[in-house]
């Protein structure tokens, strides 16, 4: 069947462009994918592929930062009631699924019906769907208006929905898709069936990934506006007017280890690439691309990711928790401690930015102005430590105020970095005369021990789901505890005000109550910000038109390929 | 020989439970529980029961232990929890790229080292033999991964004889293109111990009594070599070579890892990191019985070989 629609789509695409060559980018992710079913991929490399299959209602603009929703499989931004509780979306007319013999030889267009079907899907018990929180306790009722209209009533305010709806959990899958392949948990990972811009054509398994142009896909012209970047007029210049998608064919390759990447980047058998952490030294210099590299053109789109690191002490830790001002002067004090710009500079090599605020950059509602009250100060923090009774004993540790050993158990993964992490926060606590003890833990174990409240302190590390503070500001809500609240942090307030937020859209109100909530976090030492890290991404010079979207996954369908420059 | 065969395979089965325990115990001490990571970012206890229930790993420890005996005896492990792949499918079709690079690795290597080793005990005791020795340790003294490194970006990226990592659709194309590099790498790497134990076999035989009569006899060295000496130093050639064959089941990690190749090696690494047991029990299962059935085949190779042995 794959080999059918690759058939028929290459020659569809080639009868449109005459007597053109196929154009081909050369993709590659650094890990496996597991699957292709919108309700239960959970990593990010077949959320790559999900984004190209499948059509959600809404997408992003290309270029708008911060990130701004756009319709995709929607005819308009969702109509949305006064209470913020009831959106009112149509679809456009004549969006097609591709042929699949699940649809018995007709053509099958995509209804509000779909919609509905997929995200019902996300709280089917045996699918177990990683996503199933985008509608969990939010939604009152999904209605079906006709096929091309469709309304949602939420449970409660929240103008940032629509956002939910850009998620690749909520793509359309057809229900005679899932009923033909589905296995005996009614889980599609290994057909999918979409109305997107690409068709999955070629699969081999942690290996290759083909996808081939959707020729049955709808009309689309590039026409995104350029934001204040001036780079956006060499991308508008490239590919304004110009049909969407431009690339014929995405081959995606898997290489786990970082010098196959390179090797096969700089060999051009790879023509767009992350250039992560370790990588970043062979071709970066101070952020800027070495010289020999610029010298061939090649091309660096940088920006910071919509995520944080953090440091974070667990509120229920009998050493570490609670409110007591003893405890709160232990935690802030530790704060105060760590030179967040060195674990930058060890541990990732200098490619993160150090924060103040929870939310990042490129997220509605981060605040670039925002100064934490506990910044850098060794000195300070070990005079805080004195004053609230955690004396130094004769071997230089100190003990706490009832005069037992202070011991600090901090918890990493086993891998590298985190074996970097700990030394660098040993250094930290050394510097305070506390003594650390470092527990390594695979991923699955630490998940598990965060999900229990029985890690002392670690980095935590959030990507953005959707582009808003909310994402973030829900990590330090209590009934979130046992899921991702990893500190375990119980404050009242600070749910009060979360709750309040909620009933916000964006906005100065907003803003204001985030502030508040900021402050209590850093007063009550229950965190530190650390930092967000540069995502680099590296093109080979016949890429057209590439800029790194903070929240897509990845932007196949608004570049271009010029196949005269082709490296190999 | 026939009761020795019957008595043989009856010996699996005691060693099988044995490992079938080890693996069952080993995974639920230190394996990791699944349910976290497939989870998700938004998980709440109730999701995570849910997933233990679906995975079937809230059940008690005796219940997952008859279910994994069932499975064995079945040869039906059920779907990869991660990915939802039937596993027979897994290890199906990566088989095939294991065995494309390992299969030759192992018949050069093999050919290479007994050739090697008659040409080293050839010239024993010589200059040429002691050098051949340092360098065969030297190589044995670096690490696999140096190997990759280097010869990845000096054959493959400086000077593009090979291709940096891939795999192709076509048995040809994966053997004579994508291939070539990394059996040149597992040949580098295998080439000194191998020449090294091979030339102990030798040269165990160059000094017996035989080999001296067949030299009084008026007998060319060559012919010593090759027909007495290899002869009789083919029996434990033989266990050296059957005994590597099981692990032609379990891949070459790096080398798959390095280069791209979707072979069960891989899978068997992807498979530990997302605490996959469907897909660790298959092959750990596998491995072991064709461990054991190739003992079988040496011992009754060995009488193949040398009909004055006796099995017993």
């Amino acid at each position: 069947m794959r080999a059918w629609l690759a058939g028929m789509a290459l020659l569809l695409a080639l009868q449109g462009a005459l007597a053109a060559p196929p154009k081909v980018l050369r993709y590659v992710i650094p890990a496996a994918e597991t699957g292709f079913d919108p309700a239960t991929a959970r990593d990010l490399y077949s959320a790559h592929i999900l984004q190209a299959v499948f059509d959600t209602l809404y997408t992003y603009d290309y270029l708008a930062r911060p990130a701004a929703l756009r319709p995709q499989a929607a005819a308009a931004l969702p109509e949305i009631a006064a209470d913020g509780r009831t959106y009112t979306i149509r679809l456009k007319h004549g969006i097609l699924f591709t042929p699949d013999p699940a649809f018995g030889g007709r053509r099958r267009e995509l209804s509000a019906a779909d919609f509905v079907y997929s995200w019902k899907r996300l709280s089917d018990p045996r699918l177990a769907s990683p996503h199933s929180w985008l509608f969990d306790g939010k939604i009152e009722r999904f209605e079906v208006v006709d096929p091309y209209t469709l309304r949602i009533r939420l449970t409660h305010t929240d103008f940032n929905f629509g956002m939910v709806l850009a998620h690749e959990g909520t793509s359309a899958v057809a229900r005679e898709v899932v009923e033909r392949y589905g296995d005996a948990k009614g889980e599609v990972a290994g057909h999918p069936v979409g109305s997107g811009y690409y068709m999955l054509t070629d699969w081999v398994r942690g290996n290759r990934i083909v996808l081939t142009r959707n020729p049955w896909h709808l009309p689309e012209v590039w026409d995104f506006q350029p934001s204040a970047d001036p780079d956006d007029q060499r991308i508008v210049a490239q590919m304004r007017g110009k049909a969407i998608p431009q690339i014929d064919r995405i081959e995606v390759a898997v290489m786990v280890e970082d010098q196959s990447r390179w090797l096969s980047f700089q060999s051009g058998e790879t023509d767009l690439f992350w250039l992560d952490g370790p990588l970043a030294p062979k071709a970066l210099v101070n952020g800027q691309l070495r010289p020999e590299l610029a010298r061939r053109g090649v091309q660096l789109s940088r920006q910071i990711d919509p995520e944080t690191t953090w440091y974070y002490w667990n509120m229920e830790d009998p050493v570490l928790g609670g409110f007591s001002k003893e405890r709160i002067a232990l935690r802030r004090a530790i704060a105060m401690a760590h030179n967040v710009d060195e674990e930058i500079a060890l541990v990732w090599n200098g490619q993160a930015q150090r924060l103040d605020y929870p939310i990042p950059p490129g997220v509605v509602g981060h605040d670039p102005n925002w100064r934490s009250i506990n910044q850098y100060d060794p000195a300070l923090a070990n005079q805080l430590l004195d004053r609230y009774g955690y004396r130094k004993g004769r071997d230089g540790w100190r003990t706490t105020p009832d005069g037992k050993p202070l011991v600090i158990h901090y918890v990493s993964r086993a891998e590298s970095n985190g074996v970097l992490q700990a030394e660098v926060w040993r250094k930290t606590y050394n510097a305070l005369g506390i003594h650390m003890e470092n527990e390594r833990m695979i991923f699955a174990d630490l998940l598990a021990a965060e999900k229990q409240c029985k890690v002392a302190t670690r980095n935590g590390q959030w990507l953005a789901d959707y582009p808003d503070g909310d994402n973030f500001m829900q990590l330090y809500y209590g009934p979130n505890t046992h899921q991702n609240n990893f500190g375990c942090y119980a404050d009242p307030e600070y749910d009060r005000l979360y709750q309040a937020s909620q009933q916000l859209p964006p906005g100065p109100q907003r803003a204001a109550l985030y502030h508040k909530m900021t402050r209590r976090l850093e007063a009550m030492g229950a965190i530190k910000m650390g930092y967000a890290r540069w995502r680099n991404m590296l093109a080979q010079p016949s890429v057209l038109g590439y800029k790194k979207h903070p929240i897509l996954k990845q932007e196949w369908a608004w570049i271009d390929v010029d196949q005269s420059r082709l490296s190999k | 020989m026939f009761a020795y065969i019957l008595r043989r395979l009856w010996q699996m089965l005691p060693t099988m439970a044995g490992v079938v325990l080890l693996v069952f115990l080993l995974f639920n001490w230190v394996g990791g529980d699944p349910a976290y990571i497939l989870a998700g970012k938004m998980s709440n206890p109730e999701a995570i029961a849910n997933i233990r229930k679906q995975l079937g790993i809230d059940q008690p420890y005796p219940v997952q232990l008859w279910i994994f005996v069932k499975q064995i005896v079945s040869f039906d492990f059920g779907t990869a929890w991660s990915t939802g792949e039937p596993v027979s499918h897994i290890l199906a079709t990566r088989l095939g790229p294991s065995l494309t690079v390992l299969v030759p690795l192992t018949i050069l290597e093999t050919a290479f080292g007994i050739a090697l080793a008659l040409a080293v005990a050839f010239v024993r005791g010589s200059l040429t033999d002691r050098a051949v020795m340092v360098v065969c340790t030297i190589g044995m003294s670096i690490s696999i991964l140096v190997y990759i490194i280097v010869f990845q970006y000096e054959l493959a990226y400086k000077l593009g004889l090979f291709p940096v990592q891939g795999w192709g659709e076509h048995f040809a194309e994966n053997l004579l293109r994508y291939s070539t590099l990394p059996i040149l790498i597992g040949l580098a790497v295998s080439i000194a111990p191998t020449l090294r134990l091979f030339r102990s076999f030798v040269l165990d035989e160059v000094n017996q009594d035989y080999v001296r009569t067949a030299r009084a006899k008026g007998l060319s060295e060559g012919r010593v070599m090759w027909v007495h000496v290899l002869r009789n130093a083919a029996i434990p050639i033989i266990t050296y070579v059957m005994s590597n064959l099981p692990a032609l089941l379990i891949g070459a990690f790096l080398l798959e890892r390095f280069f791209g190749i979707p072979g069960i090696g891989r899978e068997v690494i992807l498979a530990v990191e997302r605490s996959d047991f469907p897909v660790i029990k298959a092959i750990t299962v596998y491995v072991a019985a064709a461990t054991m059935v190739f003992n079988l085949l040496t011992d009754l190779l060995y009488q193949a070989v040398d009909p004055r042995v006796q099995l017993k």
